[in-house]
């Protein structure tokens, strides 16, 4: 009995203390003037008009410090469909697909001869913004998740380094920064975006074929209105069931 | 009837049990990050901490403040979807101190998104640099203005 009412005394002494530090250390979570709950962001991609040039993977990683090596937050990958063998009744054949450095510094020549090529194309990818994501449900500590405003982010505090998301996320998006040992992702240049910025990729494409907006504040010339008006949009992986909220408009079945 | 006491055994365990949720409750009040559970699992703090990276990139607008005459004439012609530091580079620096100057771009900056690839859309004009004119792009075609000529 005296033990019990030993532990409720210095239980409720913490409690004060611990209050009193908060009142002193803490300061308001949203960045200051910016309310996550009134934003929806959204990333849409133009397949028809990516040229391949790499500028939006190297503005990422000079945007966001990202470390020197095959770590990328947003890249670009090169799909060849090569035509039909001879005598075989498919109408295609296998993708060949490549991405030498993310794309960041261009593309070789394909190894294909021009005339064994149906059609050739690139796809820039980056996180696909799930509703549903598997990364942030494998996380055994909380330090990645679904932020109000429609971004999956990282907390790089309070991740612990263990990778379990990185091999949860289905595209590819998430990888291990070897600097930090914490897992990194494209955030939307989230640092940007608070600010009234555009992402960094964004700002840099040259073809207009990465589109961002805001859901919750379309005005008229919106480009994300505009893209939602002109085009049939698919996404990646559907099958899934992580519900990928960036959506591609002339993407080719073979792309994965 | 003798009146009902409480045997010892009940007693002893249910203060055990309540010292070992006591004690849980304590520890988690401790290691429980201030802002978790703010916006949902996780700390509130984070997204505070994540948006304070300062920009790198200074924007096609930024630019405008002083090079509205360029930005003009970009507009009206074929590249008029260049951001000014696609070409450029970086160019935050120069635009807090307008005397340390952004790259120059050296007339083979083209190349990088107009060398023929078969894997690039038709609607973008590309050249096989080899048999094209000659090595220096900005001796025929304006930068800024391409569909014209110097």
């Amino acid at each position: 009995m005296g033990s019990a009412l030993a532990g409720l005394l210095t239980m409720s002494v913490a409690r004060a203390a611990k209050a009193a530090v908060q009142t002193v250390f803490v300061s308001s979570s949203a960045p200051k003037g910016y309310d996550p709950t009134r934003h929806k962001w959204l990333m849409c991609i133009d397949d028809n008009k990516c040229i391949g040039c790499g500028l939006c993977a190297e503005a990422c990683k000079k945007e966001n410090g990202v470390p020197e090596g095959p770590y990328y937050r947003t890249w670009i990958e090169r799909y060849i469909i090569p035509k039909p063998k001879p005598g075989s009744d498919q109408t295609r054949g296998e993708a060949i697909v490549d991405s030498p450095d993310g794309g960041m510094h261009g593309f070789p020549e394909p190894t294909l001869p021009k005339d064994r090529i149906e059609h050739a194309f690139f796809v820039p990818k980056l996180c696909n913004l799930c509703e549903n994501p598997p990364c942030v449900q494998a996380c055994p500590v909380g330090a990645t998740f679904r932020a109000p405003d429609g971004a999956v982010l990282v907390d790089p505090k309070y991740c612990i380094g263990c990778a379990f998301c990185i091999q949860a996320c289905p595209y590819g998006s998430r990888f291990l920064n070897p600097v930090t040992k914490t897992a990194e992702k494209c955030t939307l240049c989230y640092h940007r975006i608070t600010r009234g910025l555009k992402p960094a990729c964004v700002e840099i494409c040259p073809a207009e074929a990465r589109i961002f907006g805001d859901l919750e504040n379309l005005h008229a010339d919106d480009p994300i209105q505009k893209f939602y008006e002109k085009n049939r949009v698919q996404v990646l992986k559907p099958y899934l069931g992580t519900e990928p909220r960036v959506l591609y408009a002339g993407l080719d079945k073979e792309v994965r | 009837m003798r009146r009902f006491k409480l045997p010892p055994q009940i007693l002893r365990l249910v203060l055990l049990a309540l010292a070992i949720v006591g004690s849980y409750l304590v520890a988690r009040s401790f290691l429980v990050p201030p802002s978790f559970g703010e916006y949902g699992w996780y700390r509130g703090d984070a997204l505070n901490l994540i948006a304070s990276r300062d920009p790198v990139f200074a924007g096609k607008k930024a630019c405008d403040e002083c090079h509205s005459d360029i930005l003009h004439n970009l507009a009206a012609d074929a590249h008029k979807t260049l951001s000014c530091e696609a070409c450029h580079g970086v160019c935050r620096e120069h635009c807090n101190n307008p005397d340390i100057l952004p790259d120059k771009t050296t007339g083979s900056h083209c190349i990088r998104c107009h060398e023929a690839n078969l894997a690039r859309p038709a609607w973008l004009k590309q050249i096989v640099v080899k048999d094209h004119y000659g090595p220096k792009c900005t001796e025929c075609h304006l930068p800024h203005q391409p569909n014209k000529s110097p």
